[in-house]
């Protein structure tokens, strides 16, 4: 079971286990279809993604609540 | 009346009163509400469902109310992001209406949202910095074409179970962009940033995009209109026709599915350009054979007429190897339900028997399932005492005395040509009759009508007709007339 840790756009992204994902320490919820092996979750409505990692990155750069985007 | 256009052809007056009115709203906080009511809905109650669409028709024209308030003009509409024309060096991205694309951290900094004019806020309502593009950078390089478009104007059914981004074949799902080419999702993942979170309507392009989702619709109701919203009953609450949907307030419209399904009704016009779908309604005969009728499409309705001249018992049926389902409405309104069935004939044929009084009825004819397409027939027929209601007229016969004896009654002849010739059918008498002759072999299309063709006010036909099972239809010519009449048939 691999753990990972990373900073990503000023976010801190932590998987645990390869299941537990948390940004900031928040625990993000996600839907996992393994049919075709896609990464979904309510903080972006209009897309997948091909890993835990690569959709908890979209988070964190995409969604206000973990972005600062600054002026 | 809200006037849609496409965003790339308004005039610089009409991009500076769409500009200022959004801007009036965000000064009143009331776009930011909007924000909010889309942030903090459940994301798969207004997403990856069946409501979907008609969710963000509801928001985008609250929206387009409080534009219309604020500019004090009633026409106003929310422009639509016409994607085949809409890259990013059209028009509707200049500095006069939406602004561009972001800098290279993704800031917006050209037009009336650039950062320092424009704060987005998150989902509790706090200022989250300025507005982020970021066009064709996060993974969909292009927008939908029209050929991308058309393909998805031809799928059917509305939606289909399990009524999620999983459903196949769904217009819903492909418009939405789980299946398909990707047309609504691939907008919001071509301009990136602020347009990707649950927030997306920071960006007011949002609103001109779901303009463009919402007039696809509308063409697609327009272009199928036996096609109905799905699921009628049956689906997660919230999705159904008649469910109260997520995060809705009440307003001047209701927050149903079925409150939103018509447009038109709704004030909403496209390009100026009012389109009123109004398909004849194909009437079923009482008493004769069944009406051939096939389920092209999965998903598609039937709706039929006939009328019912006195009070009495009536049976309602399909007939064939098709699983139908019946809805009997009426008198004389086609949305008040009097009942309905599945498999009350015989095999899995609907069947409805009840007492009727007169006036007309509607009966939609849709299969079971919504992902099967067969034919079946449907007819209606009097249990009344006579067992063939339908009086048959004698070609160069006695004439046949009756009367139109109650307000909206008709009678109903049978005409049965065996030589093609010329043949005259008219009335007698002191009643103003209207005639119509229906045929050959089908009891659906009119092929000629006449009101005082004959003596007085007499109805009379005279026309070449072909061999093949004819019916004639009296009626008094106003629908609260009535009187007696004798009817013939000679040949020349
Ligand atoms: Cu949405």
């Amino acid at each position: 079971m691999a753990h990972h840790k990373e900073i990503f756009e000023d976010c801190e992204i932590e998987i645990k286990e390869d299941t537990n994902l948390l940004i900031n320490g928040k625990e993000i919820d996600y839907e996992h279809d393994r049919d075709i092996n896609k990464w979904s979750s309510r903080y972006l409505p209009y897309t997948r993604y091909d890993s835990l990692l690569e959709m908890a990155r979209a988070i964190a750069q995409h969604t206000v609540e973990f972005s600062n985007a600054k002026e | 009346m809200a006037v849609r256009k496409d965003a790339n052809t308004l005039s610089a007056a009409e991009r500076a009163e769409f500009v200022a009115a959004i801007q009036a709203l965000k000064a009143e906080g009331i776009y930011d509400q909007f924000v909010l009511r889309h942030a903090n809905a459940i994301m798969s109650a207004i997403h990856r469902s069946p409501a979907f669409l008609p969710w963000h028709r509801r928001f985008i024209f609250d929206l387009e109310l409080e534009l219309q308030r604020v500019s004090g003009n009633p026409d106003l509409g929310i422009p639509y992001w016409n994607w085949p024309s809409g890259s990013a060096n059209a028009s509707m991205w200049n500095d006069n209406l939406l602004g561009g694309n972001g800098d290279a951290q993704g800031i917006v900094r050209t037009g009336p949202f650039r950062a320092g004019q424009w704060t987005v806020v998150n989902a509790s309502g706090l200022p989250a910095g300025p507005l982020m593009r970021a066009f064709g950078q996060s993974g969909l390089p292009t927008l939908p074409t029209q050929g991308e478009i058309n393909q998805v104007m031809t799928v059917t059914p509305y939606d289909v179970s399990p009524w999620n981004l999983s459903s196949n074949p769904s217009f819903r799902n492909q418009l939405e962009g789980w299946i398909g080419p990707n047309l609504h999702n691939r907008g919001h993942v071509w301009v990136g940033g602020s347009m990707l979170p649950m927030t997306s309507p920071n960006d007011p392009v949002f609103f001109m995009h779901h303009c463009m989702v919402d007039k696809i619709w509308h063409d697609w109701q327009i272009r199928f209109p036996n096609q109905r919203y799905l699921p009628e009953t049956g689906g997660p609450f919230g999705q159904n026709l008649t469910d109260p949907m997520d995060s809705t307030p009440s307003g001047q419209i209701g927050p149903r599915p079925i409150d939103v399904l018509n447009s038109a009704a709704l004030g909403i016009v496209y390009d100026g350009i009012i389109t009123q779908p109004q398909p004849a309604i194909p009437h079923i005969i009482v008493g004769a054979n069944p009406t051939q009728a096939d389920i092209a499409s999965p998903g598609e309705t039937d709706l039929f007429q006939f009328e019912i001249p006195s009070f009495g018992p009536y049976t309602m049926y399909t007939t064939g190897s098709s699983d139908t389902f019946m809805t009997l409405l009426g008198p004389n309104d086609p949305n008040a339900q009097v009942a309905s069935n599945d498999d009350g004939g015989e095999n899995l044929n609907s069947q409805i028997t009840r007492n009727l009084s007169a006036g007309i009825y509607y009966l939609r004819i849709r299969l079971f399932s919504a992902r099967t397409t067969g034919n079946y027939a449907v007819g209606v027929r009097s249990d009344g005492n006579n067992p063939n209601p339908v009086t048959e007229l004698i070609i160069d016969g006695a004439s046949i005395n009756a009367a139109i004896s109650a307000a909206n009654e008709s009678d109903l002849y049978r005409l049965n040509i065996t030589t093609e010739g010329t043949y005259t059918i008219q009335t007698n008498g002191t009643t103003d009759t209207f005639i119509t002759l229906h045929g050959p072999n089908s009891q659906i299309p009119v092929i000629a009508s006449n009101d005082d063709g004959g003596a007085s006010f007499n109805a009379r036909i005279r026309r070449q007709i072909t061999a093949g099972e004819y019916f004639v239809r009296v009626r008094h010519f106003s629908p609260i007339g009535t009187g007696p009449y004798a009817i013939r048939v000679t040949r020349e």
